[in-house]
């Protein structure tokens, strides 16, 4: 399917339409595809509006399933649950699988028992997170006693998808931070900054940055494409000297805002001159453009906020399917 | 189905657990602290079941409670569900999986893991808990778990595999006690291996002791 990079989502019932340049994706279940062709007229998109464009998309209904999303969490910030628990709801609310749950390293549901919460036989385990890596790597599979990508074991089969972070659709998620942060600035004239961790616990987390800005680099659509890190050169302190453009739009590549969002980032920027703890912790995104050196700088929340993973969480796991089940049974 | 059960312990007469309580009412059911059991008019009332995942998310003083096994439920709610199933989504919010956990274990198809085995299994971070001795092991489970204060969960697990963990107060490892101390007829809400909290302990101690 051609990436044409989503600008707007709204979801109608159990119908979810992505509008993008060339016209509008309708995904629904199939049961739902007259629905969704009454709900285009109720809605009054015109036709003509959705032209060649259009694409219906089958998201089958996952009754007899169920969906673990699982997140680090933490014993100390609040905050590092809460996209889990609202990409959660998104799904919930769409009504696609039977049962939905989140699971956490640091928080409960552990992983010892979210599989006991679990009643169906049929369980797509899906990591809420940026990169492969440790987690992905040892710490979930050991916690939940995984075989590999498909464990059968007492009467269940228990599926792991790949990382959030890994889906192709992350670039049109990145693309959409980036406009929602700094909807007037002209692309020609903007330099696109993707950060990243780096160096840390054996995550891959460098390298999903950077895949993700070569293929957004590859779009031309900004005029410059760069990534930065907080542990590893590039450095995110000099973003002022590794980017040309007049505009800066900075994309933290994290799953959820917390002290590197808020404080770390900020201060390695110069947005802020030491790490204060705010009175709203998302005023830091508020005060955009910050005027630094005569550039103007637009700072997003962490990717991982964006409302759009619920697409990315349901589109790996039609990526596992189309691998593990499907090319297997061909 | 879990929910049946569920409904079915409650016909049997439970109607508590961990520091809730539930009661079948005219549209459903409700689900409170068990200080409001005789103020619940004077409490807020909540009809979502996901106002349960932030009621337990704050103490009362606004502090963010990791464990969901403390003794620090914030009180002066009250949240009325309309069905079963409702209900046992709300007390996952609560204590999850505690149902699960409870009708697996009643069922033997889930069993108590022991301290050591948590602990070796352990890597990166936590790899040095592999070390601790059974007398640290001890003290810390002590202190770390004890249900005045730290965790209200019944404790199912030794240090060593089949050992039972008669270092503890014999109450603290008796599904049928009540660990809020009011001898309520409360589901248990096992602890069948030690959880994240705990282990996290384990390293602070190991640090502690090697500096
Ligand atoms: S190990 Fe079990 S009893 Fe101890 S704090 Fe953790 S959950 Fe509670």
């Amino acid at each position: 399917m051609e990436d044409l990079g989503v600008t707007r989502s709204s979801v109608h019932g159990a119908i979810l339409i992505d509008r993008n340049k060339k016209g509008d994706r309708i995904r629904a279940p199939r049961t739902a595809r007259p629905l969704a062709c009454w709900n285009l007229a109720r809605l009054r998109i015109p036709f003509e509006e959705l032209g060649g464009g259009i694409q219906l998309t089958n998201m089958p209904q996952r009754w007899r399933s169920s969906l673990v999303l699982v997140g680090h969490g933490s014993t100390l910030n609040p905050d590092s649950s809460a996209p889990t628990f609202q990409h959660a709801d998104e799904i919930v609310r769409r009504g696609i699988f039977g049962e939905v749950y989140c699971s956490f390293w640091k928080e409960e549901p552990s992983l010892r028992e979210v599989l006991r919460m679990v009643e169906s036989n049929d369980v797509y385990i899906v990591p809420n997170f940026i990169s492969e890596g440790y987690f992905t790597q040892i710490v979930i599979p050991r916690e939940l006693e995984l075989e590999g990508p498909l464990t059968h074991r007492a009467g269940k089969v228990i599926k792991y998808c790949e990382p959030v972070g890994n889906d192709p659709r992350m670039v049109d998620l990145l693309f959409h931070r980036a406009r929602e942060v700094a909807p007037n600035v002209p692309p020609d004239k903007t330099s696109l900054l993707i950060v990243g961790h780096g160096t840390n616990l054996n995550e891959k987390s460098a390298e999903a940055a950077q895949s993700q800005a070569r293929a957004i680099r590859k779009k031309g659509v900004y005029a410059e494409v760069s990534e930065a890190y907080m542990e590893e050169p590039p450095f995110i302190a000099d973003w002022a000297k590794n980017t040309s453009q007049p505009n800066v739009i900075v994309v933290p590549f994290f799953i959820a805002d917390g002290l590197h969002s808020y404080q770390d980032i900020p201060v390695l920027l110069g947005m802020e001159s030491a790490p204060t703890v705010a009175a709203s912790q998302q005023e830091v995104f508020r005060r955009n453009p910050y005027h630094l050196g005569g550039r103007a700088l637009y700072y997003a929340s962490a990717i991982g906020t964006e409302p759009l993973m619920a697409d990315v969480i349901l589109d790996t796991i039609d990526r596992f399917d189309r691998k593990h089940l499907y090319d297997s049974a061909a | 189905m879990i929910k049946d059960e569920l409904a079915r312990l409650i016909k049997e007469g439970y109607n508590a657990l961990g520091e809730l309580e539930f009661a079948e009412s005219t549209s459903g059911y409700l689900l409170y602290h068990w200080s409001n059991r005789n103020s619940l008019a004077e409490t807020r009332i909540y009809r979502s079941v996901e106002d349960a995942r932030q009621i337990a998310r704050y103490d009362s003083r606004g502090a963010y409670r990791p464990l969901k096994g403390a003794p620090n439920l914030p009180n002066g709610w009250v949240i009325e569900v309309a069905t079963i199933d409702e209900l046992k989504k709300a007390l996952d919010f609560f204590y999850p999986g505690a149902i699960g956990t409870w009708l697996g274990y009643h069922a033997g198809t889930v069993q108590p893991v022991c301290l050591r085995q948590t602990l070796n299994r352990q890597t990166g971070m936590y790899r040095v808990t592999r070390r601790l001795t059974d007398e640290q092991a001890r003290n810390l489970v002590k202190d770390a778990c004890r249900s005045d204060g730290r965790c209200l969960r019944t404790i199912l697990w030794g240090i060593e595999d089949s050992q039972p963990p008669d270092f503890l107060p014999s109450s603290k490892c008796d599904p049928s006690v009540d660990q809020t101390g009011q001898n309520r007829a409360a589901l248990p809400f096992l602890c069948l291996e030690a959880c994240n909290l705990l282990v996290a302990a384990a390293r602070t101690r190991m640090k502690e002791s090697s500096s």
